[in-house]
């Protein structure tokens, strides 16, 4: 405990702003991805089978390739075609890709659970595609995908992780204590500080989306 | 199964609707091949389609690094399904424990693994273990690590496979006189284990992806070998455009066998 306070004396400072980096990285990739996810399952309801065809391969590709991996390829190969960004834009952006592609997915399975007899009557009643989708298709699927997105905010929350890998200008949490552990024997004490963020964030998120999903939820 | 909502959504289009969709649909098909194309002049300008990049795919022993590589990914992969499907199991029981001296600290460390990144685990065993004297090997210092937080996720689905086997399934063991742990071995767990097989698959996924950080330990995987690779030819954009495809031809693999076995059973 002794070691641990010690450490919080020292660098108690630099562990606030390595909280407040993966609050904001967290926050940025989520805000983005979801909004792109959310383009994405609307476009591929339209009937244009090229648009399709390409956000399904879309999708799949960035559900499949490991996060690092693809930061990896867009901090250090895409320099090599002439496309340079900056560092914590590309880990925004990788976080973005990822989650957009499953923020997709659980929208598709939210929209699967809306019955086809509500589409139905929406059109007989004269409603166009696109004001049905948004006016009776989307809404139902939002409500239902609460829990699944609150997984995936955690999810992308301790995937900042990964920003540890790239010469951030400042560091989160994760980079904070590879380098406490690197400089110094206070490995653990760190780890323990860092972990400790890291849980009571995930618990803060947990239960605000449960908080969320009693407030909106359908029950059928 | 009733028909897809896009169907329905646009199933009665007037013929001009019809028309200005097939019309748009062609413009987007244009729109997406131009941009392929831009991409294609874009690696062409910046030299990368060379041959001398991509030379060394040509070669034998190109492919059989990489094919050592996943190997080194698999065999990592592997090792911490089986940690985390036997650890799962013993905090699952902790966790379904009546005795609350029990039951907390497995709460606790099911909490904990799930709730802190495993390249965080993968950096203790890294930098901070070594300190206070504990040395693993760069194999068990990336699959420890991911067999431990896969763990707690495997103990979760264990335990929301038990939730959804149903009650009188108990009830009827135990009136027939079977104690608890044999109801739970025989009758409540190899039912749960049905449930959730299609989400143990699908877990298969993130576990290849974690095994990534193999590279910070210098375990030989996949991503490793390609950085040797990248060290040797200066080939980055090519190899990680292999590597990328490896990567997601696997997972795709993974979930496809997991959609299959999602798939209701007649």
């Amino acid at each position: 405990m002794g070691s641990v306070v010690r450490l919080l004396a020292d660098h108690g400072p630099a562990f606030g702003e390595a909280l407040l980096l993966t609050w904001k990285l967290t926050v940025m990739s989520f805000v983005a991805g979801f909004a792109l996810g959310m383009v994405i399952t609307v476009a591929q309801l339209l009937p244009l089978r090229p648009l399709r065809f390409v956000l399904t391969g879309y999708v799949e590709v960035f559900r499949n390739i490991p996060s690092v991996a693809l930061l990896i390829f867009i901090v250090f190969a895409l320099p090599d075609l002439n496309v340079l960004i900056d560092y914590e834009p590309s880990v925004i952006l990788t976080l973005t890709l990822v989650g957009s592609a499953f923020t997709a997915d659980y929208l598709r399975t939210g929209i699967n659970t809306v019955d086809g007899g509500q589409v139905e009557a929406a059109r007989s009643l004269g409603m166009r595609p696109m004001v049905v989708i948004s006016s009776v298709v989307l809404p139902q699927a939002l409500r239902s995908v609460v829990q699944p997105m609150t997984s995936l905010l955690i999810a992308l929350m301790l995937s900042t992780s990964l920003a540890s890998q790239v010469p951030l200008p400042g560091r989160e949490l994760t980079a904070l204590v590879a380098k406490i552990a690197n400089d110094s024997a206070a490995g653990i004490s760190a780890f323990v500080v860092a972990a400790a963020m890291y849980l009571i964030s995930g618990l803060l998120i947990a239960w605000a989306g449960a908080a969320l999903e009693k407030k909106v939820r359908i029950l059928r | 199964m009733s028909r897809a909502l896009e169907h329905i959504l646009f199933s009665d289009l007037s013929p001009k609707a019809q028309a200005i969709t097939r019309a748009v649909s062609v413009s987007v098909a244009a729109a997406l091949f131009i941009l392929a194309l831009g991409i294609v002049y874009r690696f062409h300008a910046a030299g990368q389609l060379d041959v001398r990049l991509w030379g060394l795919f040509a070669w034998k022993t190109t492919w059989v690094f990489l094919a050592n590589g996943l190997l080194g990914t698999l065999a990592s992969a592997a090792a911490a399904a089986v940690i985390a499907l036997v650890l799962g199991l013993v905090l699952l029981v902790g966790r379904l424990s009546s005795q609350r001296g029990v039951r907390w600290p497995a709460i606790a460390v099911i909490e904990f693994l799930r709730g802190v990144p495993t390249l965080l685990l993968i950096y203790v065993c890294f930098l901070a273990l070594p300190s206070v004297g504990i040395k693993l090997s760069a194999y068990w210092m990336l699959t420890l690590p991911v067999g431990l937080s896969t763990a707690a996720v495997v103990a979760e689905m264990y335990r929301a496979g038990v939730l959804a086997v149903p009650r009188g399934q108990t009830d009827a063991a135990r009136s027939l006189g079977l104690n608890r742990a044999q109801v739970f071995a025989h009758v409540v767990f190899p039912q749960a284990l049905r449930y959730i097989v299609p989400a143990l698959v699908a877990q298969l996924v993130i576990v290849v992806k974690d095994t990534t950080f193999g590279y910070v330990v210098t375990y030989g995987e996949l991503m490793q070998n390609a950085k040797v690779l990248i060290a040797n030819y200066r080939s980055l954009v090519p190899v990680y455009l292999v590597v990328a495809v490896l990567y997601c031809s696997v997972n795709y693999a993974i979930s496809r066998a997991s959609r299959r076995l999602g798939r209701p059973m007649h």
